[in-house]
């Protein structure tokens, strides 16, 4: 027996630091009396101690609600007492996560106790924070914003909105950017998830996630490329622990990082950032090498796979293993798990989208499920694990600067559905934008700036901007800004402003990295447990919340404030005319009415405020298995009435828990792929072949559904003459009475068509996806046969560069790979969660993840700070962690983090009391240039660093 | 009676924190204090694993038996709690936990670490008042028929708490859903060859 | 066919014994090979006999991770085990046996062989042996030893006597008194000691005389009193014991109460093993000191507190010490007025 163990030393590199820990031996290893150390250097960081919450014998109010932080969208129960949250109890019973949750929704009670939010409005006044209050708030940013539209055009305000509104929020801002005349609004999706949505939604017709983590249950084997769930969506972890407990699925895990999920998988394979579409045509060569594909599916569902296993014949093995490091061996395995073990499904998240080539990269995970067979099918899909508790409500609802709710686009149809909608004026609507004509076209029917070139937008040359001016005004409303990438141009562009407004709980990195002396103005926002609405998480469900306290402090829900502001700038009748209103604030189910009056074509119609308050209040009666509910008021329902739940909430349809599923009746949740890219394409037929919904009155592919069809089918009488009045002359997307989705579904036909999903994406800069190395590569020798495109003139009204920033050879300077991405305990741009203290314990310092042999090349030791400089010169002074959980030629940084930049504290430009717990370099303050070429989505995983020691 | 222990599965574990951020929740512990831990062995590579930790609640308990002042007590069911009022901050405690699970808001000079705090199990502890309780020790969910927060909120449901027997048979369950021979930690030679194709026919 | 019947008939026995075996082996095959394809499909990856070796020696690698901030425990400490069943098992005893035992043998002893009393009769010249810093020392040292010594004792044992006792209110306190006095006296306790062992290190340097005086038994063996100098044999070994685990006792002590510097739970458990089996050594020792010090020996008390001691006395005890000194011995009455006088202060020496 030894006593002495090597846990005996002090922790001086020798046993190596936790990601979750770096000791700060503060004084106490300085000897002598006088040191500090004599007296102990309290254990505490902090030196008040929190005051717990007091205990209270008042009757407990039980509330439900949803977790706020990720789109798993797990079940809350809060309990409230005499207004305050005391307690936080699991909701076993809730259908998604069965009570479970991660450190982030277990600590959920602390947002109804954090002392560090923003408590009332503020203004930046001399460099100083003055307090002002809402009035006065409301009248000055009201007046700035009328000045400028009146100088510069509506065009030169940016509404930059939040995955973090609900639906109803979602839809009012988006409603509201429309009424003040600009498209120039967006949300976090665009640097998220962007290149999904515009990627799937172009392979088959909508661009979510297909299945449901439930039904990850049943998959035979799982592929993670670029997604790390055991960290972004830990209880989606529950569901794929069960399938490889229950089902014995193989999971494989595709990363450039040994991740925590990889650690649970029963297959790694290491992967060089930015070679996927390279990787996934790798196991496509293998899979039609050997027929392993489902040809009969291919056949009947899927058009231009001839054309994609064309351009895979060019990425035999040795191709492969030169672009992505996978060796042959690796990449047959890879294939033959997936393809012995089906239904299978694949899981992406940033790491697959965040890239110039984002748009390729899901087409062609797309394409291999297709290849694969696995599509509409229980245990198979596209499961995208969407980031913010409501990017995918937010999404839908249409909060982007290159669509209105629904995804109806800007042409002049689109406006014309939601201006009735809206019951608004047509002429009137257009009269808000900008008459003129610029590169993109008029303003009204052309994208937006996106919130990932936002700064472009300030920065461009105007007569290179596809508007009148340059922005001259920013709303940061719940988004923060370290989430984009190229911090210092940020920092350049937040002072040419004329005005930033920061709306959000926290000031957030926005209100501390301008470097101003005025013009900034915080708006304290409510959380959405201080209101009430719908969500809809990953899986298409959408939940409803109740309101669990009032807004702490001065803080408003976001529509109260929507509503004040729009009434000051002259369009608060307009935007709230179809909503009671109570005090300032619309009756958010109102709300919810309109929207479901509207969007038809995702299906966000049959979800009233009435079904969902229901299915809330009915968890217990949904099965974990398959979402459906046995019994119970809400029987034979999905749970959270998953999109698309057509028609409207009369009709009772059941929501679609597995898209495209034809073995299901589409009355009872099943679908097929989209008809919506024509009937045909170079003479030959893209819509479906002899494959069709069960019971389906149509055994064959058809197109969207319109009047004229109904006539030609002869259906057309099948609709009450109120439904007949209003659906003449629409089809299933503007028939406002629901009656042509009814009547299509009546005969167990899907209402947007039955097409085959296209592995050619004609509109696209590239048809069929293509590998391209990213901008900033470090393989050289790779850039001639796989190019960046060129640059463009003008795309979501920004030029945009690929090659002329490709064509620099920077690899002398910056030889090291550098990639981002998430941790547990904290949260999107980091400064809510970082205001949580018990979560910010476990988090106390910013890093960098470095290879041992990288270490060791750079004398670097753990603990060590070092300085990160990415390829534009942005530089991070942050913590070395040697780990071998990166490549020897990758480095990897969180981005949560914010609040110090390029060495700097920005702790004092808080305002009193409202720093967060932890402050630290944002990553992004590093990161570099570069967007996909269809959706503006930043290039974050895949750029090029150096590092060096601090000295 | 029935017997109260934790046992944390770690082929479910993954690390989420959730169990430590739940305690949090439950049991409002100053900043600096975390009752419950995760520990996770080989961190990066392949033969990573993670494990949750907090007091073990031990039916011959090492703390008990070196406390100077019989802070630490066992009830009938077998959940170790402690008595604030008669902690002198001792350490010895800590000392002799092998799960390092009692901890000290402070560690001055001449032995000033203030009340030891640990794992209650969500019992609470000897108090006077509920208040006192709460601000003391934290939840007692126990006394309403509940069970610790971490359990209950464990994301992967990898952290079990509850009767003795009732925990060995959920993980029993398991162990044979997985279909393992010798218990759940086994050794695994497949996981050498991770990169070629398996052989089922080899015997594991 | 009678005949033939019994052995012959047994031939289906082993067949059946055989397809018996035969299937169970099928079986056990047909078992061994779906396991393996599941438990791997399932196992932690390389879950294996090193990581098991890592957890139980509690080593910590480099890729060791604790969500516990600034935390440096391992997984599972067992030293902590080890460190009880040191403590309860043989400390723990220890102390009670010595510290019993020596009251036993004190006790006895004096029951036996009783008080040494002087040989001679007193003359009344007093040479002076403590001076006023030294019996400062002395006594200060002492108190504190006292001190100490019984709350390190109610610290170790308190639980099994004093609680059923008091009831909890009082216990608490008292407890919590105990604690505070002996962490805050024990730095000044060593301070003191270290100065005191000092300012008599050149009386204690062990001799050869030293030697024939434990052969002597210190004067209890045979007849007359062995050479002894300013400290006889004895004495000395008090001294040095004090010298060595007295040290070993503060600095020790000092770990256990500074825990401000980072030390490592095992750093602790040894210093408290030390610390226990010094200082309850060195209590029952101390018994036999201060009964020596004190009941034991006929003069030998008012030395230490007084400062002086009888020629007799001197003679008796310490003969080489009185060889060098004897002339500076005076009378009692000037005792008194030297005192007074604030002289007095220098020891009578050579």
């Amino acid at each position: 027996m030894r006593l002495t163990r090597k846990s005996d030393t002090p922790r001086n590199g020798g046993l190596g630091i936790s990601r979750r820990q770096f000791l700060k031996h503060s004084g106490a290893t300085t000897g002598g009396l006088a040191a500090a150390g004599f007296m102990g250097a309290p254990m505490m960081q902090r030196s008040e101690a929190a005051e717990k919450t007091a205990w209270s014998d008042a009757p407990v109010e039980t509330k439900r609600t949803v977790c706020s932080h990720c789109s798993v969208g797990c079940g809350v129960y809060a309990e409230v007492q005499e207004g305050v949250w005391t307690k936080q109890e699991p909701a076993f019973d809730h259908p998604i996560n069965r009570g479970a949750h991660c450190a982030k929704g277990a600590s959920l009670r602390q947002h109804g106790h954090s002392s560090r939010r923003l408590k009332y409005p503020m203004k930046l006044v001399g460099g100083e924070w003055q307090r002002l209050s809402w009035e006065e708030a409301i009248e000055q940013i009201g007046n700035k914003v009328l000045e400028l539209t009146e100088q510069h055009g509506p065009d030169s305000i940016y509404w930059l909105g939040s995955a973090k509104f609900n639906n109803e929020q979602a839809y009012l801002m988006r409603k509201f950017a429309a009424l003040a005349g600009t498209n120039n609004t967006d949300h976090q999706a665009r640097i998220c998830h962007s290149t999904t949505v515009a990627g799937v939604a172009n392979t088959w017709g909508y661009g979510a996630m297909t299945n449901s983590l439930n039904d990850i249950q049943n998959s035979k084997s799982i592929m993670f490329i670029g997604s790390n769930p055991s960290e972004a969506h830990p209880i989606a972890m529950q569901h794929i622990l069960l399938a490889k407990e229950k089902s014995q699925a193989e999971i494989i895990v595709v990363d450039p990082r040994f991740t925590r999920t990889a650690a649970k998988a029963d297959s790694y394979v290491r992967i060089r950032p930015g070679s996927d579409v390279a990787f996934i045509w790798g196991l496509l060569w293998h899979i039609f090498e050997n027929g392993w594909e489902d040809q009969t599916y291919i056949d009947q569902r899927v058009y231009a796979m001839d054309e994609v296993r064309a351009e895979v014949a060019q990425f035999p093995p040795s191709v492969v293993e030169n672009i992505t490091g996978v060796g042959e061996e690796s990449m047959r395995d890879t294939a033959r798990r997936l393809a012995e073990n089906r239904p299978g499904c694949i899981v992406w998240c940033m790491g697959g989208t965040q890239h110039t080539t984002g748009n390729n990269n899901t087409r062609a995970y797309c394409i291999l499920e297709l290849a694969l067979g696995n599509i509409g099918k229980s245990g198979g899909g596209a499961n995208i694990f969407r980031g913010h508790d409501n990017v995918q409500g937010a999404t839908d609802l249409g909060l982007m600067s290159h669509s209105l709710p629904g995804y109806y686009g800007l042409s002049e149809g689109a406006w014309k559905h939601w201006a009735r909608v809206w019951d608004l004026d047509y002429e009137w609507l257009k009269s808000r934008f900008d008459q003129a004509e610029y590169a993109d076209g008029k303003p009204m029917y052309s994208s937006g700036i996106t919130v990932s070139r936002w700064i472009d937008g300030v920065l461009e040359q105007e007569e290179d901007i596809s508007q009148r001016t340059r922005l001259k005004a920013m709303f940061y409303w719940g988004h923060a800004v370290n989430s984009q990438t190229r911090g210092p141009e940020m920092q350049k562009a937040m002072q040419q402003l004329e005005m930033m407004v920061i709306v959000d709980p926290y000031p957030t990195v926005a209100g501390v990295m301008h470097d101003r002396q005025d013009g900034v103005f915080l708006l304290p926002a409510a959380t959405q447990f201080e209101t009430t609405g719908s969500v809809t998480a990953t899986n298409r469900s959408i939940q409803w919340r109740d309101q669990v306290i009032e807004p702490l402090f001065e803080s408003k829900p976001d529509h109260e404030i929507m509503y004040l502001l729009a009434r000051k700038l002259g369009f608060g009748d307009e935007l709230v005319k179809n909503f009671q209103m109570n005090g300032n604030q619309p009756l958010i189910e109102d709300i919810t009415r309109e929207f479901n009056a509207g969007m038809w074509t995702v299906g966000y119609t049959g979800q009233s405020p009435e079904r969902l308050k229901a299915h809330q209040q009915n968890w217990h009666t949904f099965s974990f298995r398959d979402l459906r509910a046995e019994g119970g008021p809400a029987d034979g329902d999905y749970y959270g009435l998953p999109w698309p739940c057509w028609g409207t909430a009369e009709m009772g349809h059941p929501g679609t828990p597995i898209l495209y599923d034809t073995s299901k009746k589409v009355s009872e949740g099943g679908l097929t792929f989209r008809a919506r890219f024509g009937i045909e394409r170079d003479g030959e037929n893209i819509l479906a072949d002899g494959s069709y919904s069960q019971d389906s009155d149509l055994e064959d592919g058809y197109p969207e559904f319109t009047d004229t069809m109904l006539k030609d089918l002869g259906w057309w009488d099948e609709l009450t003459d109120a439904e007949k009045a209003e659906a003449d002359g629409k089809n299933w997307k503007t028939d406002l009475s629901g009656g042509i989705q009814r009547v299509a579904i009546a005969h167990e036909c899907s209402p947007f068509g039955n097409a085959k999903a296209r592995c050619n994406v004609w509109t696209f800069p590239d048809p069929i996806p293509k590998h391209r190395e990213p901008l900033y590569t470090s393989r050289r020798d790779l850039v001639e046969d796989y190019p960046t495109w060129d640059d463009v003139a003008s795309h979501y009204r920004l030029p945009t560069l690929y090659k002329t920033i490709q064509e620099k050879d920077v690899t002398g300077e910056y030889p090291i790979i550098l990639t981002s991405g998430r941790l547990v305990e904290y949260e999107g741009g980091g400064e809510e969660t970082r205001s949580m203290s018990w979560l910010a314990e476990l988090q106390q310092e910013m890093f960098v993840e470095i290879n041992p042999a990288l270490a060791n090349d750079l004398a670097i030791a753990e603990g060590d700070m070092v300085w990160v400089e990415g390829a534009e010169g942005g530089r991070v002074k942050v913590k070395a962690m040697v780990t071998p959980r990166v490549a020897r030629e990758v480095v990897f940084m969180p981005f949560h983090f914010g609040g110090m930049f390029q060495g700097e504290s920005l702790q004092d430009r808080y305002p009193e009391g409202s720093a967060p717990y932890v402050l630290g370099e944002a990553a992004n303050t590093a990161t570099t240039y570069g967007y996909d070429s269809v959706t503006q989505m930043q290039e974050t995983k895949c750029t090029l660093c150096r590092i060096e020691k601090a000295s | 009676m029935a017997t109260m222990k934790f046992m944390c599965d770690a082929e479910r574990c993954i690390e989420c924190n959730g169990c430590v951020t739940a305690c949090k929740n439950a049991n409002e512990v100053d900043w600096g204090i975390q009752r419950r831990r995760v520990v996770t062995l080989n961190d990066g590579e392949p033969s990573e694993v993670s494990i949750s930790v907090a007091c073990m609640h031990c039916d011959d308990a090492p703390c008990i038996a070196v406390c100077p002042t019989e802070t630490l007590y066992q009830r009938d069911d077998g959940i170790v709690l402690h008595d604030k009022d008669l902690c002198i901050g001792c350490g010895y405690c800590l000392y002799a936990c092998p799960f390092g699970a009692p901890q000290f808001p402070k560690e001055n000079a001449f032995g000033e670490r203030g009340k030891m705090d640990k794992c209650t199990f969500c019992a609470g502890g000897p108090a006077e008042t509920k208040e006192e309780e709460y601000q003391k020790y934290g939840a007692n969910r126990i006394a309403e028929g509940k069970l610790p927060l971490c359990a209950e909120m464990c994301s992967t449901k990898a952290l079990l708490a509850g009767d003795a027997q009732e925990v060995a048979d959920i993980f029993r369950q398991r162990v044979v859903q997985r279909g393992h021979k010798d218990g759940a930690w086994s050794g695994n030679p497949r996981a050498e060859t991770d990169s070629l194709a398996y052989d089922a026919t080899q015997q594991g | 066919m009678n005949r033939s019947t019994p052995w012959r008939a047994l031939w289906r026995l082993p067949l059946l014994l055989l397809a018996l075996v035969a299937s169970l082996a099928v079986a056990q095959l047909a078992l061994a090979q779906a396991d393996p394809e599941r438990e791997a499909a399932t196992a932690v990856p390389a879950v294996d006999a090193d990581v098991w070796r890592q957890i139980k020696s509690g080593e910590t690698g480099p890729n060791y991770r604790d969500s516990r901030y600034a935390s440096d425990y391992n997984l599972i400490n067992a030293s902590g085990e080890t460190w009880r069943m040191l403590r309860e098992r043989w400390v723990s005893p220890f102390g009670v046996i010595v510290i019993v035992g020596m009251i036993a043998v004190i006790a006895l002893f004096y029951l036996m062989v009783g008080r040494k009393k002087l040989d001679e009769p007193r003359t009344g010249r007093k040479l002076l042996r403590w001076s006023l810093l030294v019996r400062s020392l002395h006594w200060t040292v002492a108190s504190l030893f006292i001190v100490l010594a019984l709350t390190g004792l109610n610290l170790a044992y308190g639980k099994a006597v004093f609680r059923p006792i008091f009831g909890d209110g009082a216990w608490a306190a008292m407890m919590s008194g105990t604690k505070l006095i002996h962490n805050y006296l024990g730095p000044l306790f060593g301070i003191l000691l270290v100065v005191l062992l000092v300012r008599l290190l050149a009386d204690n340097i062990p001799r050869k005389h030293d030697l024939a005086w434990f052969a002597k038994g210190g004067g209890l063996v045979g007849k007359g009193h062995p050479d002894a100098g300013f400290a006889n044999g004895g004495e000395k070994v008090w001294y040095w014991l004090l010298a060595t685990a007295g040290i070993a006792v503060i600095v020790s002590g000092l770990v256990l109460d500074f825990p401000n510097y980072g030390q490592g739970r095992d750093t602790m458990q040894w210093a408290n093993l030390i610390h226990g089996v010094g200082a309850f050594g060195l209590t029952a020792v101390a018994l036999g000191h201060i009964y020596i010090g004190t009941l034991g020996t006929e003069g030998s008390f008012e030395g230490m507190a007084t400062g002086y001691v009888d020629e007799t006395w001197a003679k008796e005890h310490h003969n080489l010490w009185y060889d060098e000194v004897k002339d500076q011995a005076i009378p009692e009455a000037q005792v008194n007025a030297a005192r007074s006088a604030g002289s007095g202060d220098q020891p009578a020496s050579g």
